[in-house]
Parts: structure tokens; C-alpha cells; sequence
């Protein structure tokens, strides 16, 4: 008689699979967080090619306390910022743009007129990237070339250095 | 309806299962992709910008929070930004120099090093001045200042 040979089907075991799989997804939801990513950016020139900039030839940006601002001495609303600084840059465009806050003033008030002459780019040009201004020999202008932000050191030494108290 | 002999037959009420595994698995595909571990998670009411660049991942960040109540001094936390470095220095705020020698370490390693400042939007300009100062006299390259999407508000 012919015995007949029982076949055992091989299979791996799923059932726990679920189990992990769910135990990874309460892992990584949890653990995961839409954090803020973006933000303003800036770069500190070198030593190197720091160029010496006299006063009258940049434009001073004084964020005082309370967040108001005054452009080269005189208050201005923050509206009138852009377009002061497009007259000027359209004389000359290299004309650096320097950013003081007051101590007192809050970082909330000082990144909001820092946004401001960013967005400078998107206010001088149009839908497609082109240049709605020229300066004064017919060149395209479309951004603040230079934002410098001095610190309160860098302030105070430069003060001292020109006999200002 | 198939009815025998007049009566109803019953079935047994189930739920179809088949395809929880793929949508587990598809959500689990999701999170392992989407997977960032935030390298500070001090709270704070960042300041409203209208632009925004995308900082970068490996980033150095300087957060400087605002003290629970305001006789306190203010928080300012370092961390390198580096995968898996997760410890967050906690320094005191008026020790500049702390920051200092926290950013010229970070420079050395990496002279190109990106630093972002995660400051609150209520916080006295001098703590972020005092900071700013710190990563210049660092030779710091790069810095980004976190900020939320402005919208317009009605």
C-alpha cells in the first residue's frame, strides 16, 4: 500500500504584522513634529572685503521703540520706507541700506521692517521677474543690494571712533 | 434576497480588513519620509514674515525665549543641529561669551556652519543684539532668523 505523504505548506506568519506596523505609525506620529522651517536670511560680510561706508552714503533705517522708524533722521511710516528707498537707489544703486534697532524695541519690530526691504524684489518687479524701475543710467533695479544689520557694538565703536558721543 | 423555507438566513457581520494593511502601510511609508525630529521644541510666538527661505536642516540654533513670568531672565538654549545630538544646552542669558565659545567651537568644525536664531517675537532687541554680536565675533557666515508665514489678516 502506497502511503500517501502529507504535504505541509510552508507560510510565513502574518498576523503580528498589523500589530507592528500600528505600533510604528503611534511612533512616528508622535515623535514627528511640522516644526517651523523657514525664515529670513542674511549674510555677515567677510573681514576681508568689508568696505568702509561713510554715513551720507547709505541709507539709515532706525527702528525705535514702540516700532516706529525713521529714515535718515526723519519718521516715516513704514509704507513710505520702500519708496524712499527706491528714489535713493535709483541715484545709486549700490547705496547700502543700514538697519538699527533701538535696544528697547522688540525683535518682533525689527523683523518687521527687515521683511520689508526683503520683499523689496517682489515689490520692484512684476508677475514675471521683470524690472518695473531703472536707475539712473538705465540699468534695472530690483533689490537692496546691501541690508546691513550693525550691532550695538559695532555701533558704539564706530561712534568712539568718529568722536561721537 | 435568498430566503430557505421561508426564513431569512444569516450571515455574519464583519468587517472588511483586507486593505488596513495597506493603508497602515502606506501611512507608515508617509511618517518614516515626513520623519524630522525637531532639534528645539522651546514654544514661542515667532515673528510674522512675508518671505521665507527654507533654513537648513543640520543648522545650529540659538532659541531665546521669553521668561514665564517677567521677573525671570530670559532662556537662550544652543544646540548644534546635528542628527541624533539632541542635548540642548541651556545658558545664562547675559553670558554672551558662553555663546560665543559655542559658536566658534561650531565654526571650527565647519567654517561654513549655518546658525538660526529662534527668538520670540516679544523678546528685547539688546538679547538678540547680544546673540548677533556673539556670532559675528564667531566669524559666522550664515545666519536665519525664524519666522511664521504672514498672511492677511481681516
Amino acid at each position: 500500500m502506497r502511503i500517501k505523504k502529507k504535504e505541509v505548506q510552508s507560510e510565513i506568519f502574518t498576523g503580528s504584522m498589523a500589530d507592528i506596523s500600528f505600533l510604528l505609525i503611534i511612533y512616528f506620529m508622535i515623535t514627528s513634529a511640522f516644526s517651523a522651517d523657514r525664515g529670513l536670511d542674511f549674510a555677515l560680510p567677510e573681514d576681508t572685503d568689508t568696505p568702509e561706508i561713510k554715513q551720507e552714503d547709505s541709507i539709515d533705517v532706525h527702528v525705535s521703540r514702540g516700532g516706529a522708524i525713521e529714515i535718515d533722521g526723519t519718521g516715516a511710516p513704514l509704507e513710505g520706507l520702500l519708496p524712499y528707498i527706491l528714489d535713493k537707489l535709483k541715484q545709486n544703486p549700490e547705496k547700502p541700506v543700514i538697519l538699527r534697532t533701538d535696544p528697547d524695541a522688540t525683535y518682533g519690530d525689527m523683523i518687521r521692517v527687515f521683511d520689508t526691504l526683503r520683499t523689496a524684489h517682489n515689490e520692484w518687479t512684476d508677475a514675471d521677474g521683470q524690472p518695473l524701475h531703472m536707475d539712473v543710467h538705465g540699468k534695472p533695479l530690483t533689490e537692496i543690494q546691501t541690508i546691513s544689520i550693525p550691532t550695538q557694538r559695532e555701533i558704539e565703536s564706530l561712534w568712539s571712533m568718529l568722536g561721537i558721543q | 434576497m435568498a430566503l430557505i423555507r421561508g426564513r431569512e438566513r444569516k450571515g455574519a457581520g464583519q468587517i472588511f480588513t483586507a486593505s488596513m494593511a495597506d493603508i497602515v502601510f502606506l501611512l507608515l511609508v508617509f511618517f518614516i519620509l515626513t520623519y524630522k525630529v525637531e532639534v528645539d521644541r522651546t514654544k514661542m510666538d515667532l515673528p510674522e514674515t512675508w518671505m521665507r527661505i527654507k533654513v537648513p536642516e543640520k543648522a545650529a540654533v540659538i532659541s531665546i525665549a521669553p521668561p514665564d513670568d517677567l521677573t525671570a531672565p530670559l532662556t537662550v538654549r544652543v544646540s548644534t543641529g546635528e542628527e541624533m545630538s539632541m542635548a540642548v544646552s541651556r545658558l545664562a542669558t547675559e553670558s554672551v561669551e558662553e555663546v560665543v565659545t559655542f559658536a566658534s567651537t561650531e565654526v571650527a568644525r565647519d567654517p561654513n556652519k549655518e546658525f538660526i536664531i529662534k527668538a520670540d517675537e516679544q523678546v528685547p532687541y539688546a538679547h538678540v543684539d547680544a546673540v548677533l554680536d556673539a556670532l559675528k565675533q564667531s566669524k559666522v557666515k550664515f545666519i536665519y532668523l525664524l519666522s511664521e508665514q504672514k498672511t492677511v489678516k481681516d
